[in-house]
């Protein structure tokens, strides 16, 4: 069963600051699919910009728990939506 | 309101505008057409302006001219003393107190300023239409600009001496509060040899399916609002008053009536900065221009780039 | 208990977007009547070329299109049947944007609208399973099998030659169509429908926006046709319609799960001629390009959009754009294209116009005569359109809820994590 919780908001600029990481953690995924090893520069371009996305995103959501103090649970996870900025709290009790 | 009513003598008549005369081919309007048009105009109350061939027209047609009012356009070969004389070229003795037209590139502008400056000694006004316009580029802003400034310095001169003849680019800006602009299809129409109607000798040119209506049906302008100040976005938030917002360059260029290309309004933008130049010359010298408002300073040579798009 | 009112038009990136338009075909499988596309054919389709070079043109200018996000486009005829090209368009430009660095690759959508009739096809799963969390795609499905197939037929080698079916010959397709919906809604669970309605779909509508809601699709995106094709009583009708609808919708309770782009809240009020003077119609902010790598404003004014008007071309893949032909678009607003009646209107808000159909309709070449043929439908549609929310405003009241109704306004969609 999942329950849901509004656990806080953040400000439209750090939503768009996660949005923009957000997107491009997923067109790099994307990219992914189709850039290949025989491609050099462009793989190696790949790998590492995939690391460095990654590591911004999640440190945006370890900034920003902290920062705001958002209620956890071990069975859950944050998400943010992009319309309203509020950060929702989703456990799944399964 | 329409005001007045150009008549197209021969499918050869001068060009007097922006447009190319395209045709070689004599073709004169007939007698029939040229008194319906004169009678149509008369009971509309229209000032008349004929514009004609490069010939000597049948006295029959003279005859019939001459019985009302009118305005006569002229090359200046054989019309040195008409109303509106066009010139053939930079060699021409232009008549004393004439108003005269010449047509011709910003090239040939700028290596014939001393002409110009020649010439408004004599003249009580010359128009200078360039016929490159759509050429225009950005790059071509620094040389326009010089030699505006230039001719401007001359005017300066010769108003100080208290001789006060016009030109088009640089002083009827000087005496505007408002729009003055050339109102084809809004304050004027013409009759071209094909005894039909054209928003412009340049329509006519352009195309002889474009009409807006003949001697028999009338006149049928469609969407007339938009050759009006009114419907025009940029312009009607424009300031450059002297600029012809020439229809059939905006139709050509953007490709509807009311829109002014990028070129038309740099080219107007740039003769309303110079005008505002010579009028502080003018201040500074002790002439005053009679009527003359301040002319605010502006960087902004296109007003597309400024102008709020939903006033 | 009521969390919310489910609004419509949740669009991506509110407006900073750049809209640029593939027409990769004019081939469709269908025949619709009420299509636009008058010109459609087999013969004119976009090679990868064609492509490449717009492509190319479009990223290199990076610092004239400044929009925040695009939004590439792919349309026909029917996109799908040009799914290798698309497959390759897009690997390209996502390849590009990122070897680029451009700014576009941290915010681009893959949009389509589409019949869905190839929708489950192993290529076009292939395809969105590469690609799905960039995907937009539409698939239209226009009501109940009976409206669907009143127009969406089936095209037939006779039509190709100019020889129209006999009605009872025509085909619909509705029923290849729906069977791709379960599909499509599990990929793509938010995903709307676009819906036309011209004069013989009026007598359906009540009863194929609640159809559209029952196969699972929640967002309804319904407009009449901007082209004169409405006879006297329609309007009528059309009221009728709506009004019933909108007597389903309240007592089903569906406006907290659905939407319908026909009840909107803010249509039907007066319009400051100063306040109120934008233009809402995208055409010159998006770009649209043909097989032959002509650039168009929009696709409305490509040559097989377009009944009486030659194409309104402002460029191509090798000369660019020329700025000038777009200026009559930029500058276009309500009241210079509007005759006083327009103006004066005391229900104009709401009441759209489109651009291509009024240089399409226009007495001269120009955009700026606004084409009024819907004026009669949107009047029907406000009336339809108070009913329903004086109704449902006082349902709330009654239920204590209006209040509550006033502070969730805000859509609830697409959280991530």
């Amino acid at each position: 069963m999942e329950i849901r919780k509004i656990v806080g908001k953040v400000s439209p600029e750090e939503r768009d600051e996660i949005q923009k990481l957000f997107e491009r953690k997923n067109g790099l995924a994307e990219l992914g699919k189709i850039v290949t090893v025989d491609n050099d520069e462009l793989y190696e371009k790949l790998v590492k910009d995939m690391g460095e996305t990654g590591t911004k995103f999640q440190q945006w959501w370890d900034e920003k728990a902290k920062q705001y103090g958002w209620e956890s649970h071990p069975k859950g996870n944050w998400e943010v939506n992009f319309q309203t900025c509020e950060i929702t709290l989703v456990v799944n009790e399964a | 309101m329409l005001t007045y009513l150009i008549i197209l003598l021969d499918d050869t008549s001068t060009s007097y505008c922006h447009y190319e005369v395209n045709r070689k081919k004599r073709n004169l309007i007939s007698i029939e057409d040229l008194k319906a048009g004169i009678i149509w105009a008369m009971k509309e109350n229209l000032n008349v302006q004929f514009v004609y061939p490069d010939y000597e027209l049948p006295s029959e047609y003279l005859k019939i001219i001459d019985s009302l009012d009118h305005t006569d356009i002229k090359l200046f070969r054989n019309g040195k003393y008409a109303d509106v004389v066009v010139l053939n070229g930079w060699g021409d003795d232009v008549p004393e107190g004439a108003t005269c037209i010449i047509r011709c590139c910003r090239k040939e502008l700028t290596e014939h300023i001393p002409v110009v400056n020649n010439w408004l000694k004599r003249l009580t006004r010359l128009n200078v239409v360039l016929t490159d316009v759509e050429t225009f580029k950005d790059s071509d802003i620094s040389n326009y600009s010089d030699t505006l400034s230039s001719l401007g310095k001359n005017i300066a001169t010769l108003y100080a001496s208290g001789h006060t003849p016009q030109l088009n680019l640089l002083t009827d800006r000087l005496m505007l509060s408002e729009m003055n602009n050339c109102g084809a299809g809004d304050t004027s129409v013409t009759l071209a040899s094909n005894g039909k109607f054209y928003l412009c000798p340049a329509f006519y040119y352009a195309d002889e399916k474009d009409c807006i209506g003949d001697l028999h049906s009338g006149l049928d302008i469609k969407n007339q609002q938009l050759l009006r100040l009114d419907h025009a976005p940029i312009c009607r938030q424009c300031d450059a008053f002297q600029c012809r917002r020439c229809v059939w360059m905006n139709q050509k260029l953007t490709m509807d009536v009311n829109t002014p290309s990028h070129q038309q309004c740099v080219v107007a933008h740039l003769e309303r900065n110079a005008s505002r130049e010579l009028l502080i010359k003018l201040e500074k010298l002790g002439v005053r221009i009679s009527n003359s408002q301040p002319i605010e300073e502006m960087n902004e040579l296109d007003p597309f780039n400024i102008v709020n798009r939903w006033k | 208990m009521l969390s919310k009112i489910r609004e419509s038009g949740n669009s991506w990136k509110n407006g900073t977007v750049k809209n640029i338009t593939f027409i990769v075909t004019k081939d469709c499988q269908l025949a619709c009547k009420y299509c636009y596309l008058v010109g459609k054919n087999t013969k004119e389709r976009m090679t990868w070329k064609v492509a490449k070079k717009a492509i190319d043109y479009v990223l290199e200018r990076e610092d004239e299109f400044r929009e925040e996000s695009v939004i590439w486009d792919f349309i026909g005829g029917e996109p799908f049947l040009e799914i290798d090209l698309i497959d390759k368009i897009c690997d390209y430009l996502k390849t590009e944007m990122f070897r680029r660095n451009h700014h576009w690759f941290n915010s681009y959508r893959f949009s389509f609208s589409t019949n869905g009739i190839n929708y489950h096809t192993k290529k076009v799963q292939h395809f969105i399973e590469k690609n799905h969390k960039h995907l937009s795609i539409g698939i239209t499905i226009d009501g109940t099998k009976r409206k669907h197939d009143l127009n969406r037929i089936w095209k037939t080698p006779e039509m190709e030659l100019g020889i129209q079916p006999k009605p009872e010959d025509e085909k619909g397709s509705y029923d290849q169509v729906v069977k791709n919906i379960p599909l499509w809604l599990q990929q793509f669970p938010d995903a709307s429908t676009k819906v036309t309605i011209s004069s013989a779909d009026l007598p359906y509508i009540k009863e194929s926006v609640l159809h559209l809601y029952s196969l699972g699709i929640k967002e309804v995106n319904i407009n009449c046709v901007f082209e004169d094709v409405w006879k006297e009583g329609d309007d009528i009708l059309f009221e009728n319609q709506l009004t019933e609808l909108a007597d389903a919708i309240i007592e089903q309770r569906l406006f907290e799960s659905h939407s319908c782009s026909f009840f909107m809240e803010h249509i039907g009020k007066p319009l400051s001629r100063e306040r109120d003077n934008q233009n809402w119609c995208g055409a010159g902010l998006m770009l649209a390009i043909d097989a032959k790598g002509n650039f168009y404003p929009c696709l409305r004014f490509a040559q097989y959009s377009l009944r009486n008007k030659p194409a309104w071309i402002i460029g191509n893949v090798k000369d660019g754009i020329d700025q000038n032909k777009l200026r009559p678009f930029l500058t276009l607003d309500r009241t210079t294209q509007s005759k006083q009646e327009c103006i004066d209107c005391e229900v104009a808000s709401g009441c759209a116009w489109c651009q291509g159909e009024n240089y399409d309709a226009a007495d001269t070449h120009t955009v700026y005569q606004r084409s009024t043929a819907i004026c009669k439908m949107h009047k029907a549609r406000v009336r339809a359109n108070n009913y329903y929310w004086n109704k449902l405003f006082r349902k709330l009241k009654l239920e204590g809820r209006r209040e509550e109704f006033e502070k969730q306004k805000s859509k609830v969609k697409n959280p991530i994590c």
